[in-house]
């Protein structure tokens, strides 16, 4: 007896799993794809991030994924049909240096970032501070601006795929539904699957720090692991924090929202994967908020929340095929959201159209961890 | 040693449990958002405004010995008003906050007594100023003996409204009509329990006595469908339901007032419990998302225990016996005394609780919700008040194939602002389940925190006090 049989079985329904699906779809091959999620809608950690976008990165190859995907988010609305809208928001995006070190090296990546196009600016202090007037001075020494940056909505974008994908009659989005088991055999994929197994002729694993345990028991592996983050709401204000922030330093992020809600991811060395609050979690991030930026102190939470992101050895995405023929890898590396535009149209070219021409793509394959040469974005881990 | 109880909660079941437990010789600290004790029900106003009289002489009684009897410990009690306890941790770690500090308790036991709050039917004009639901409209009268409104109209299911119809009049208010959603013979269903319950069923028919001496219209299976009014309200309709709680066309009559008060039965605040991740049961007549719990109220996380009508909705005179109970059980190290031994001593708070609970679950169906009830919310409705979400939204939302409260939250925001779901959450619920056969209905997962802190409170917090 035959199971049901698709084309491209893609694990893992977050932005990068929807958005490999929907580039995938538009291609209109006439595969059949199936998406499954073992949790259910925005679940895991497309739906738990910071919401923001950069192009100020230092790494042509960072630069490149974001610039691809901004063009994308800003013509989204059409392409995916969604006339609700995104709550995109280019309010820009300022990176805050609180020592010379890292004002330095912000100051290094302005010309990569140049060449690329990137309309980005060195701020002073002072400079920084008129832009948002609630900035502490503790060791503020400079920023980095780049006005085309932003933030978009996790969960409109998300529904937003979602929506599309499941308008395509050759796409199928199951969500609460697990992997038990994948093996290959003559050449093609068996998978058992909550609710029945399938067989796939390609499979794609887009479940970030999960990917190991589904490619262990087929001999392969993948570098990457689980970061636990944790984020803060606050009651809706009148506008405080124009742009994004995010200070090196701090390792936070802050994005004021457009119905004045300020929400603020905070980085803190944790292992393990649980999206639980954690008791000690505030004490820790409200004394760095409040240095950041002093008027906070005055500022009711509303809420918190946890999420898990991912790392790499190098912080970078691993995108590609991995000793497995026929079985793909897209991990994000904790920018997810922002780089899911590019990075679903690259797996649509390397999954559907066998095209590995893509320079990036050469870049961040799984196999360049044998070589030991590790490739380093210097606008990450300034602590 | 000994041992550190924190009770959350300072309506009957908190003052009972408060109150045996510090005599058992616990060390006990009181935890209330109020600025004085009693919770909603002995809800006390400022001093200076004097004793109500708008309730029956027996619940003033009853009022006043369990303030008394907590009175009497009080030197032993830490007790703490105006605390909101923001977080509680699987730990055993309770938050709280006091205006501009706060605190991190990390007690042998915690007893949660943190009651209900009511539940809402949104239907057409529901948000209307003038709008309120009935215990808040009692609220206002007991805590700052001020008339919610000149012109009232009286609506909902179960006992409140009639309490609350009665008080408005002996406050001297003005009561255009008394809507039921069911008739109150149904109470009458069960002579053994009304006997065990005579004592509250008397008290039951003099506040009939009240509203029929004044004339109030009394409308039996009616509901309120349509609030109007734009600054202010100014009129309700009123419409004929069946038993499914389908309204019967043609039967609908407009009253002018400027207060239409509602009570559709009550959630339970069990935030905290399912927060800490205690196991939760739904039981939508008793409270909706209840947290589990054994005769002694122990949850099933150790340590955390529960009381009075969070732990299902059963009246203050089960509150109370219940406290008793449970503040008993919390004061002693766990399994040092067995279940036999800690029932034999509780013998006369067990039975009185027995005897109350039977009047309680005779009169449950008075508070039961028929299914129907829930097409009063129309698309247009707003569902969710702190981010205007409509049903039309959450329809769409239900459409697209998102079939969880959590997915639906992610997609229309409903339950994401202030009040974090307490208004919404079980109307979402019950709107999902009626619009796409969602059920059973999952909570939406709780997070810190329960109400707002600043950061400057989290920032001036102290550390852990082992008690």
């Amino acid at each position: 007896m035959s199971l049901p049989a698709v084309d491209v079985l893609i694990v893992g329904a977050g932005a990068y799993g929807l958005s490999s699906a929907w580039w995938m779809a538009k291609r209109q091959s006439g595969a059949r794809i199936l998406v499954v999620d073992e949790g259910e809608f925005a679940s895991g950690a497309s739906g738990r991030n910071g919401a923001g976008f950069r192009m100020q990165w230092g790494l042509e190859l960072n630069i490149r994924l974001c610039q691809e995907s901004l063009r994308f988010f800003e013509t989204a609305v059409d392409q995916l049909d969604y006339p609700q809208g995104l709550e995109l928001k280019q309010d820009g995006y300022l990176v805050l240096a609180h020592s010379d070190k890292a004002f330095a090296t912000l100051d290094s990546v302005l010309p990569t970032q140049h060449r690329l196009g990137v309309p980005s600016e060195l701020l002073d202090a002072d400079e920084c501070v008129r832009m948002v007037p609630g900035l502490g001075r503790n060791r503020l020494v400079g920023g980095s601006f780049c006005g085309k940056d932003g933030s978009i909505s996790p969960f409109r974008l998300l529904d937003a795929l979602l929506r599309a994908c499941r308008r395509d009659p050759n796409v199928e989005v199951r969500y609460r539904t697990r992997v038990e088991r994948l093996e290959k055999s003559n050449g093609s994929f068996q998978v058992s699957l909550t609710g029945g197994p399938v067989e796939a002729k390609r499979v794609l694993l887009c479940t970030d720090w999960a990917v190991p345990q589904l490619l262990a028991p087929l001999g392969a592996e993948v570098p990457v692991v689980s970061l636990p983050k944790e984020a803060i709401v606050t009651v809706p204000r009148a506008q405080m924090v124009k742009p994004i922030l995010v200070s090196l330093e701090h390792h936070i992020s802050v994005n004021q929202v457009d119905r004045g809600s300020i929400v603020f991811v905070v980085a803190r060395p944790r292992e393990g994967t649980s999206i639980e609050s954690t008791p000690d979690f505030l004490a820790y991030a409200a004394p760095k908020i409040t240095d950041l930026l002093p008027p906070m102190a005055d500022v009711p939470i509303l809420r918190t929340w946890g999420g898990v992101s991912s790392v790499t050895p190098d912080m970078q995405p691993i995108l590609g095929e991995t000793e497995v023929e026929g079985l793909y890898v897209a991990v994000s590396s904790f920018r997810g959201l922002m780089t899911s535009p590019a990075v679903g149209r690259m797996m649509a070219d390397l999954v559907i159209d066998n095209d590995t021409n893509d320079p990036i793509l050469a870049q961040l394959g799984p196999r360049r961890f044998k070589t030991g040469e590790l490739i380093v974005e210097p606008l990450l881990n300034q602590a | 040693m000994q041992r550190s109880i924190v009770v959350v909660g300072a309506g009957p079941a908190g003052l009972a449990a408060a109150t045996e437990a510090a005599t058992r010789g616990a060390h006990v600290t009181l935890l209330d958002e109020a600025a004085r004790p009693g919770g909603q029900i002995y809800r006390q106003a400022h001093s200076a405004l004097g004793d109500s009289e708008y309730a029956e002489a027996g619940e003033r009684a009853r009022k006043h010995d369990i303030l008394a009897r907590f009175q009497s410990v009080a030197s032993r009690v830490d007790y703490r008003p105006d605390a909101n306890v923001y977080a509680l941790f699987g730990n055993g770690e309770l938050h709280v906050a006091y205006g501009a500090g706060s605190e991190v308790l990390r007690p042998d036991a915690i007893v949660l007594a943190t009651g209900v709050r009511e539940m809402a039917i949104p239907f057409p004009g529901w948000t209307t100023p003038g709008v309120m639901f009935a215990g808040g409209a009692q609220a206002v009268l007991k805590s700052q003996r001020v008339l919610p409104g000149k012109r009232a109209v009286i609506a909902g299911c179960g006992p409140l409204p009639i309490v609350v119809a009665a008080q408005l009049l002996r406050a001297g208010g003005d009561v255009a009509a008394l809507a039921s959603l069911r008739p109150l013979r149904e109470m009458l269903g069960n002579p053994r329990a009304l006997w065990q319950g005579r004592q509250i069923f008397y008290e039951g028919l003099r506040y009939l006595r009240t509203i029929r001496r004044a004339g109030v219209a009394q409308l039996s299976a009616h509901v309120p469908i349509r609030a109007i009014g734009t600054e202010r309200l100014e009129a309700v309709v009123l419409a004929r339901v069946d038993a499914g709680g389908h309204v019967v066309p043609g039967a609908e009559r407009e009253i002018a007032c400027d207060l239409l008060a509602v009570n559709y039965g009550f959630a339970a605040n069990s935030e905290l419990a399912a927060m800490a991740g205690a196991e939760l049961r739904f039981d939508a007549d008793r409270g909706g998302w209840l947290p589990a719990s054994d005769e002694f109220g122990r949850t099933s996380i150790s340590g955390l225990f529960v009381a009075g009508d969070v732990a299902a909705v059963r009246g203050a005179l089960v509150a109370e016996a219940e406290g008793q109970i449970v503040g008993a059980a919390a004061a002693v190290p766990p399994k040092s005394i067995g279940d036999a031994t800690m029932t034999a001593a509780l013998r006369t708070a067990l039975g009185r609780r027995q005897r109350h609970q039977a009047f309680q679950t005779a009169v449950r169906t008075t508070l039961r919700v028929p299914r129907g009830l829930w097409n009063l919310t129309t698309d247009d409705t707003v569902v969710c008040r702190c981010e205007n979400v409509k049903l039309r939204d959450i329809r769409s939302a239900l459409d697209a194939g998102h079939s969880s409260l959590n997915a639906v939250k992610r997609n229309v925001r409903s339950g994401m602002g202030w009040c974090g779901g307490r208004t919404c959450l079980r109307a979402v619920a019950a709107l999902s389940e009626l619009h796409a056969g969602i059920a059973p209905p999952v909570i939406m997962t709780p997070r810190p925190m329960v109400r707002p802190i600043t950061f400057g409170a989290v920032v001036a917090q102290k550390k852990a006090v082992d008690a």
